[in-house]
């Protein structure tokens, strides 16, 4: 039984809940910038959104917009991956905490800062009642949620799944992760472009143009690893690395983070069209969900009808690896 | 007793994060919860956190709240016998 992507949305850096960054992309110079809102007001009434942080108004309007755009009206799970879930509201409660003195402490920041407000919030919004988890694991939350779709598919526990990727960057994290040259000051420097993710996938055993066809987690691989775990990825597809036409890599400008890039695209695939999306969309613990928007986009359009199977790879920090292969149907 | 009504309508404005609403929106007779402005349990909470940072308050008796927070009306009376800030 195969695992078939139906439809998706994004809100980002770019313009929210459409695909007009493939004809007019909107170029950021500055290392943080804030995603695009939408107006929420078409998707949340103004009394329940009030305990709301960005994160979740985001979560809910991608899930909505992209449920619309598919057939499936309810689905069997809700699971999202997030790096820091609704981070806005755990540093307004934390903040709160020292500067009252661990008194005063406002209710609806301290529920909104778990990290598993997503799904569930999500879930509530949608009167959803059946399988909901967060998955919180830094560079590689989304794929983690991803992976727990995938598995619901294979045991036949779902047959509709709705999928997230969901980070927020607030001034006073990127301002701590600046601190450690996380993002770029200097053109060729170390360092990467900040962004804000929020994307959602429905999923569904109904066959549509693009097939999720494996997702392989890896911690710290040696290349033998990474061969190994490739190649029984594209067998459990019926095809091999070399059937693979194009990758999706997550280059985001990092010289240092770029060279790992560079040596598995020389590894496994020195002559394949390569494709970027972090200078567009930015780095977040979740971007690799905003890297499997853009590669399912580019399947199911016809700018390049000669793609039949794409990988997406992602590392994070050199420690965690992910790999998703998407097929067009 | 006006501006204290007026200050209370801003800052539960403020806490409860009521997007759109102005504090003339607010019929201070009218009831909190319910009917009225919506409010649930959890702003309940929030409105006891609004009392003790901003005047002082400290509600001891839970059973009060349900006759404190009847109405913004009702909640200005109560700030204005015991306030200590």
């Amino acid at each position: 039984m195969g695992v078939f992507i139906q439809s998706s949305a994004q809100i980002s850096i770019q313009e929210p809940l459409c695909n007009n960054y493939v004809t007019k992309p909107v170029l950021h110079d500055e290392p943080y910038v804030r995603a695009i809102e939408c107006d929420y007001k078409a998707f949340i009434d103004p009394i329940s959104a009030r305990r709301m942080g960005k994160i979740l108004k985001r979560a809910i309007a991608v899930s909505v917009t992209a449920l619309k755009a598919s057939n499936v009206t309810m689905p069997d799970a809700v699971i999202t991956g997030t790096g820091l879930g609704c981070i806005e509201n755990t540093e307004k409660f934390l903040s709160a905490m020292t500067m009252e003195g661990e008194e005063f402490l406002q209710p609806a920041f301290f529920i909104n800062s778990t990290h598993n407000t997503i799904s569930s919030q999500v879930a509530i919004y949608l009167k959803c009642h059946g399988y909901n988890n967060t998955y919180s694991h830094r560079g590689i939350s989304f794929e983690s949620a991803l992976m727990d779709a995938f598995m619901q598919f294979e045991t036949g526990s779902a047959a509709s799944a709705l999928v997230g990727g969901d980070d927020e960057m607030t001034p006073g994290y990127f301002a701590l992760l600046d601190k450690l040259n996380y993002w770029k000051k200097s053109a060729g420097g170390p360092g990467a472009m900040a962004g804000e993710t929020a994307v959602a996938f429905v999923l569904s055993n109904e066959v549509s143009p693009v097939e999720l066809s494996g997702v392989e987690i890896l911690f710290k691989p040696t290349a033998d690893e990474m061969n190994r775990r490739l190649t029984a990825m594209c067998e459990r597809r019926g095809i091999s690395i070399g059937d693979i036409d194009a990758i999706f890599v997550g280059r985001s400008g990092d010289v240092d983070g770029d060279r790992i890039y560079d040596a598995f695209c020389g590894k496994f695939f020195p002559d394949r069209e390569q494709f970027t999306w972090k200078k567009l969309f930015g780095e977040s613990f979740t971007s690799p969900a905003m890297g499997m928007y853009v590669a399912d986009e580019l399947l199911r359009s016809d700018r390049k009808p000669l793609l039949k199977h794409v990988l997406v790879y992602n590392h994070f920090q050199n420690k965690d690896h992910s790999l998703i292969l998407l097929s067009k149907c | 007793m006006e501006q204290l009504i007026l200050d209370l309508k801003q800052q539960i404005i403020e806490v409860l994060n009521l997007e759109d609403v102005k504090p003339e929106d607010i019929d201070e007779n009218a009831s909190l919860f319910g009917e009225g402005l919506g409010l649930d349990s959890i702003d309940a909470l929030e409105l006891i956190v609004l009392m003790e940072k901003n005047y002082g308050i400290k509600l001891r008796d839970p059973s009060q709240g349900k006759q404190i927070f009847t109405s913004v009306k009702t909640m200005a009376e109560y700030v204005a016998a015991n306030r200590t800030k």
